[in-house]
């Protein structure tokens, strides 16, 4: 049995540790266009903000291919599928053949569309690389501007705000994070970012850079210059789709993938970043491009590729962010755009420093906010996730001394 | 293999373990000791109040598979292979709390922790006491625990004895032995029928 994977994350790697767990002698290779050895991925905003040094990215040993024998094959890009003839095509033309296919490639930065692209101190946020070469940046900068107000944008601006420059934080949607939270949570991320000397402007585009060789302006599509030296771009991400074969693989925004990680083409599964899978919140497929996510699914991917059928019941959205003295915790589908049949409870505020709010629908969690106090998350993902009707009232849960002992 | 079973039927809310736990965890390995120390040694089994505010003492399961391990962003969890218990690497840690929202018992806590990195808060949770063990000692928590809701032993063992008492206690003929003793079954009783007058 030859197992192929594409893409070197914690998907794949995740899916490599599992097919070695079932089955020691099978033949896997692994196709990766970046070269560094397994690493935290989200770890890469530690590194920009000073907390952690690059050095403690990886999160495998050195050894990690060789030690389960997997046949790395890094440094360059798979550029097709060839469905029909059960083989890979890389960038230097030569071709890498399957039994099984995992395509485990992640996303890429959703790029934006503006002039100037080429000057320097202008990043995306992704990549070891990347973050390697913003640190390289910030000796004499002073002033950054960070484009997107979701997870990305906000954990750059964060960094930057850690490493003492003055942050401009522009967004075209009417508050940040407004994918994760709701308009109560959003306020109170934004001040307290203020606080700490964040600028945020919301509604507003950037249509060009300029400078001499390196940034010195942004231009916003309201006419206006902003001058920086630094800029990171953090707009969300993409799924790496464009070497999978439309015709003949279900590609939506991310590629389709059935309970069993498997795509609608025999003998391809997908996960992580890249998959579409049903979010258990929502009721319907979603992209949720979280790493435990992508560390789950690959690991169920890995079991089904050696021949254990395990089911994944769906993903779900989850995440913690720590913003200065605010710990902000968003789980499923915490804001719904119309409420109605739903209910919503919430406790706290701005006022308190404490806040919860939780969806619920037919008498079942779908969604949570939480900021501080968050140490009880994981019992309210558990409920979102195993979809069972409460017993408990919702006027209860969001009390300070919920715990797991009152739900049995 | 034996590991800490917990009973919760049993527990009164005494919180004794919690105690325990914090100066097994602490610097000077003594109750005097650890009140004085900075940052003061906190305990990793959790008594919260139940719905009839009853004791739960809650502690992590080292499940397998381990939520928290698949969730963690910093490669800071792992399972260590002859005890089963999952650790996690204070020096790696990154105070993420991605391993909150994955754990469905809420035990993991967020604070700086003696044995940990100076200044710095990281993830800490139940380690079964392992630097206890291997010098032949059991649980801090086991050993303090006075109405059996924390056992050291095989969990057939706990099966075996808990099938057991629940059969005396259902059989008809004889004396029987209730499963929980009477003082605990009475505390509770009371407990929950206070809560009760109390919300009519
Ligand atoms: C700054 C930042 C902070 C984050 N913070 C969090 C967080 O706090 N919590 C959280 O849950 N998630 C977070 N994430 C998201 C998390 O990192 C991702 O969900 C996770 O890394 C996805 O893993 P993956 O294996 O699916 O994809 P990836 O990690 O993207 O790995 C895919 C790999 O495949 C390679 N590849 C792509 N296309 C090809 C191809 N055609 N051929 C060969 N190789 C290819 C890519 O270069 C990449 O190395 C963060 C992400 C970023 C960037």
């Amino acid at each position: 049995m030859k197992h192929v994977i594409i893409g070197n994350g914690i998907a794949g790697v995740s899916a490599a540790e599992a097919i070695r767990e079932l089955d020691a002698k099978a033949a896997i290779t692994m196709i990766g266009d970046e070269t560094f050895p397994p690493y935290s991925r989200p770890m890469i905003s530690s590194v920009l903000e000073g907390s952690q040094p690059h050095s403690k990215l990886p999160i495998r040993p050195k050894g990690f291919y060789n030690d389960l024998s997997i046949e790395p094959c890094l440094g360059q890009r798979a550029t097709a599928i060839d469905i029909l003839g059960h083989r890979v095509v890389l960038a230097d033309g030569s071709t890498v053949g399957y039994d099984r296919l995992l395509i485990a490639a992640g996303a890429d930065p959703r790029p934006v569309n503006a002039t100037g692209l080429e000057l320097q101190n202008i990043f995306y946020m992704r990549t070891e690389a990347h973050s390697a070469a913003q640190v390289a940046a910030l000796p004499g900068a002073t002033k950054a501007v960070v484009l997107g107000g979701g997870l990305v944008g906000f954990k750059a601006a964060y960094g930057l705000l850690r490493r003492g420059l003055q942050v401009t934080m522009l967004i075209t949607s009417g508050y940040p994070l407004s994918m994760q939270v709701d308009p109560v949570a959003g306020q109170m991320i934004m001040d307290e970012m203020s606080r700490y000397g964040l600028t945020v402007e919301v509604g507003v585009s950037v249509t060009g850079f300029t400078g001499s060789g390196k940034v010195a302006a942004v231009e916003t599509d309201d006419g206006r210059s902003l001058p920086c030296d630094l800029v990171i771009i953090g707009k969300g991400v993409l799924p790496c789709r464009d070497f999978i074969p439309r015709g003949q693989i279900a590609v939506d925004l991310g590629v389709v993938v059935n309970e069993f990680m498997q795509t609608s083409a025999a003998n391809i599964y997908a996960a992580g970043d890249v998959a579409e899978l049903i979010d258990l919140a929502r009721g319907r497929r979603w992209v949720n491009a979280l790493w435990p996510e992508a560390a789950s699914q690959g690991r169920v991917a890995g079991y089904n590729m050696a021949g254990r059928q395990v089911a994944y019941p769906g993903s779900l959205s989850r995440n913690v962010m720590r913003v200065f003295e605010l710990d902000v915790l968003t789980l499923g589908d915490a804001n719904p755009g119309d409420t109605s049949g739903y209910e919503i409870v919430q406790s706290g505020g701005p006022t308190s420093n404490i806040y919860r709010r939780l969806v619920i629908k037919e008498n079942r969690l779908i969604g949570a906010v939480f900021i501080n106090e968050i140490e009880q998350g994981g019992i309210l993902r558990a409920l979102i996730e195993n979809q069972v009707p409460l017993r408990l009232p919702a006027t209860k849960m969001v009390r300070r001394g919920f715990n797991f002992g009152q739900l049995v | 293999m034996n590991q800490v079973v917990v009973h919760p039927e049993r527990c009164v809310g005494c919180m004794q373990c919690m105690l325990a736990c914090a100066t097994a965890h602490s610097q000077s390995g003594t109750l005097f000791g650890a009140t004085l120390e900075q940052p003061l040694p906190k305990s990793r089994i959790h008594v919260g109040a139940g719905r009839f505010n009853e004791g739960f003492p809650n502690r992590c399961r080292h499940c397998d598979p381990a939520p928290c391990q698949a969730a963690c962003l910093a490669g800071a969890i792992n399972r260590v292979a002859n005890t089963g218990t999952v650790m996690i690497n204070p020096d790696r840690c990154i105070n993420c709390a991605s391993c909150a929202m994955a754990c469905p018992y809420g035990v993991i806590r967020f604070h700086e922790d003696p044995l940990g990195p100076p200044n710095r808060q990281i993830a800490v949770k139940c380690d079964n006491c392992s630097s206890r063990v291997v010098r032949g000692l059991i649980p801090a928590c086991v050993e303090v625990c006075k109405t059996g809701t924390l056992t050291w032993e095989t969990v057939d063992d706990a099966m075996r004895r808990k099938n057991r008492e629940v059969s005396r206690a259902m059989s008809s003929g004889g004396p029987g032995q209730p499963a929980v003793p009477d003082g605990v079954a009475l505390l509770k009783t009371i407990k929950q029928a206070e809560l009760e007058i109390g919300e009519r």
